[in-house]
């Protein structure tokens, strides 16, 4: 792999942490880890429509809720379109589905947050390997 | 096609009717097994099927049996303070 100057290097790391942030996954893609994005993205989608499909998007109450709101962002930017949605208050949600629902979806942009660090570590490893599949 | 569709969107706007009871810890399961698969996947080098998937139910074992030891404690303490 060519040797990246320091400034390119680190646009490099922001560039693979912003994808791996839009998409779940998406950060590895750029890596050449395919598999490893593939399993990422799965888990990770079906996670977020497990907590949304138990809660409904009620669950994404970014005033109620703003701690959970925090971690929710972290699957995607696109939670944030949601949750201009949800903040009318048109989709209330209580009791065990808001508390599953939450804790799913929670869960999940925590564990994306875990893989755009996996992500950006690996990228700045590139610099000096080769670390795709 | 789109009824289709405006069904499977309405399913995301009305929450599923989950009781208070004990069956309800159940739902833990297939979180643990998410996070072991995630994890896993930041952690191995390359992926293997077969590996993997050891890996990561070993990893799912242990979670759940860390968690069933810790309820387990602390039930034991909360009725050793009661009675």
């Amino acid at each position: 792999m060519a040797q990246r100057s320091r400034e390119g290097h680190v646009v490099f790391l922001l560039v693979v942490g912003l994808l791996a942030w839009l998409v779940p996954g998406a950060g590895h893609v750029m890596l050449g880890k395919k598999k490893h994005a593939a399993v990422i993205f799965v888990a990770i989608v079906l996670t977020f429509g497990a907590g949304l499909y138990i809660g409904s998007i009620g669950v994404i109450n970014p005033i109620g809720a703003k701690p959970w709101y925090v971690a929710q962002v972290m699957n995607t930017p696109a939670v944030a379109a949601l949750g201009q949605m949800t903040k009318t208050g048109n989709y209330p949600v209580y009791g065990r589905p808001n508390e599953i629902g939450q804790i799913y979806t929670s869960i999940a942009g925590l564990l994306n947050l875990l893989c755009i660090v996996n992500a950006v570590y690996l990228a700045h490893l590139s610099k000096d390997e080769d670390v795709g599949d | 096609m789109t009824k289709l569709t405006a069904l499977l969107l309405a399913n995301f706007t009305v929450p599923e009717n989950i009781g208070v009871n004990p069956q309800s810890m159940l739902w833990l399961l297939p979180l643990v097994a998410s996070i072991a698969v995630v994890y896993k996947a930041t952690k191995v080098p390359k992926i293997k099927a077969v590996g993997f998937i050891r890996e990561s139910a070993v990893l799912f074992g242990s979670i759940v049996v860390f968690m069933v030891v810790t309820a387990l404690v602390l039930c034991a303490m909360a009725w050793l303070i009661t009675e």
